[in-house]
Formats: structure tokens, C-alpha cells, sequence
């Protein structure tokens, strides 16, 4: 199964700047490296969140965790997040099991989603 | 069912994709699916890094089958001795290593056995999925 990859970046309105990555497929040995490839300049500019969107992820392997725990790093480091929404089951399963991913957000929809980055957002505001 | 496969990451998803098949036509229950196919890819992805070094010209075999009341995979290269269910520290998360445990993690979580033997030059690794109540979820 092959993996498309999708990057959106929000203009203007609430969370503007924020990137979603849309994953469809599978996530495993051979597809890493592409999505860590896309993810390399994305990476490398002032991106501070990122969602990935899992909706259509059917298999994740640790080939997969590893690229989703090399951005949460860097994403940190910058004081930003890295967020799941919209997990499949067994997604959620190999992300219980190895709890490689401590402090990232996971959500269940995008309105949860909405209200936890209009708090961060907040709260960087504050510190301003 | 045997596979010849060369060890590239391609060829460790066309093992899956290979066994996916085949379970399917086992009505073998989804679940249980997903949970071979990973552990399948997590080996067969070891076995190319590891053992096999990612050397395209060399090659690997998986073996799948079905008894009545399990699945089972097994896997022989010809690499240097390795056992790969040799527990590794996964808590140091930035580690590579670490990194590496994960798979064998999963591997162990969802498959009810897991084993490791050198039989002469090869290496053989086998996966058994229980399908009656008694195994895993």
C-alpha cells in the first residue's frame, strides 16, 4: 500500500501558520523515508505546530514512529507541538503500545483539536 | 506459502502485501491481520538493516501457514548470528537503539510466540498467532 502525503498550510484566520499533514495509506519501511523527506523543509522553517491527520492512515509501523518522534523532537525544541487527530483503532494501538511519543496531543476530532491549539495560542500571546 | 525476497524495503512490503493474501484467504479474523502484518514488517524489516546489511543482492525466505488453530510466520536469512528478541532498553527515547527496540516491542505485544534459532549458516526467526480465544487480543 503506498502512502500519499498531503501539506497544507493555514493563511490567515485562527491558528494561521499551522501545518497539516494529511496521511493516506500506510506509514511502514519502504514510505518513511518519503514522508520524512517532505517533512524536511517543513521542518526546517518556522513551522511550530503540526497536525497530522490520520483519517486515512490504514498501517503504521515503527518505520512511521520514528519520523513522527524525530519531528515531535524538533517541533520542542522550538517550543511547538506535534498533534494527532482522527486515529484509526489500530493506529491508536501501536501509539499505546510503545508510548514513543510523550507530550504530543491526540485528538479525536478537529473541534478538540480547535480548542487546544486556541489555548496554546493564547497562552503564547500572554507570554508576549 | 514461501517467499524468496531481497533484502529492500520494497520487497518486506511485498512480503506483506504477499501474507495479507494469504491470511485473507485463511479467514484469518482482521484483527489478527493487521497484528501478523506488522510483526512481519517489523522482522522483515530488521533482517534487511541488520543482517542482510541492505545489500539488494542478497536474499531472505518467509514462510506462512495456517494450522487449525493458529498462524505462523518464519523468516531465515543468512546473515550473522542475531537474535533479535534479545531485550533491548527502549527508554532512552533520542537513542537509535532505543528507537530499534520498538519494533521487537510490538512484535512482542501482539504475537503469543516469538523465537529465535540458528540452524547452521541461517538465522530463523518465528512469529505463531493463536486464533482460538486462548491468544492475544
Amino acid at each position: 500500500m503506498p502512502l500519499e502525503i498531503q501539506i497544507l498550510r493555514k493563511v490567515g484566520g485562527q491558528h494561521a501558520g499551522a501545518v497539516t499533514v494529511k496521511l493516506t495509506g500506510s506509514l511502514d519501511t519502504a514510505t518513511a523515508p518519503e514522508l520524512e523527506r517532505q517533512l524536511a523543509p517543513v521542518l526546517g522553517g518556522d513551522a511550530k505546530d503540526i497536525v497530522f491527520d490520520l483519517a486515512q492512515l490504514k498501517f503504521i509501523s515503527s518505520a512511521g514512529l520514528r519520523v513522527f518522534s524525530s519531528a515531535r523532537k524538533t517541533l520542542k525544541e522550538r517550543n511547538g507541538q506535534a498533534s494527532f487527530v482522527h486515529m484509526q483503532p489500530q493506529i491508536q494501538e501501536v501509539f499505546e503500545i510503545i508510548k514513543a511519543l510523550p507530550g504530543v496531543a491526540i485528538f479525536k476530532d478537529e473541534a478538540e483539536m480547535d480548542r487546544y491549539l486556541a489555548a496554546r495560542q493564547h497562552t503564547y500571546d500572554e507570554k508576549k | 506459502m514461501t517467499l524468496e525476497l531481497h533484502a529492500t524495503p520494497e520487497e518486506v512490503m511485498r512480503a506483506v502485501g504477499a501474507f495479507e493474501e494469504f491470511a485473507q484467504g485463511q479467514t484469518v479474523p482482521e484483527k489478527f491481520i493487521h497484528q501478523l502484518t506488522l510483526a512481519l514488517e517489523e522482522c522483515a524489516s530488521n533482517i534487511v538493516k541488520h543482517a542482510l546489511q541492505g545489500d539488494a543482492q542478497r536474499t531472505f525466505k518467509a514462510n506462512f501457514g495456517r494450522t487449525e488453530n493458529e498462524v505462523f510466520i518464519e523468516l531465515r536469512d543468512n546473515g550473522p548470528a542475531f537474535d533479535p528478541t534479545v531485550h533491548i532498553d527502549r527508554r532512552r527515547e533520542d537513542d537509535a537503539e532505543a528507537h530499534g527496540g520498538w519494533g521487537i516491542e510490538l512484535v512482542r505485544r501482539f504475537m503469543d510466540e516469538l523465537s529465535y534459532r540458528r540452524v547452521g549458516e541461517e538465522n530463523v526467526l518465528r512469529l505463531v498467532k493463536r486464533l482460538d480465544t486462548g491468544g492475544k487480543i
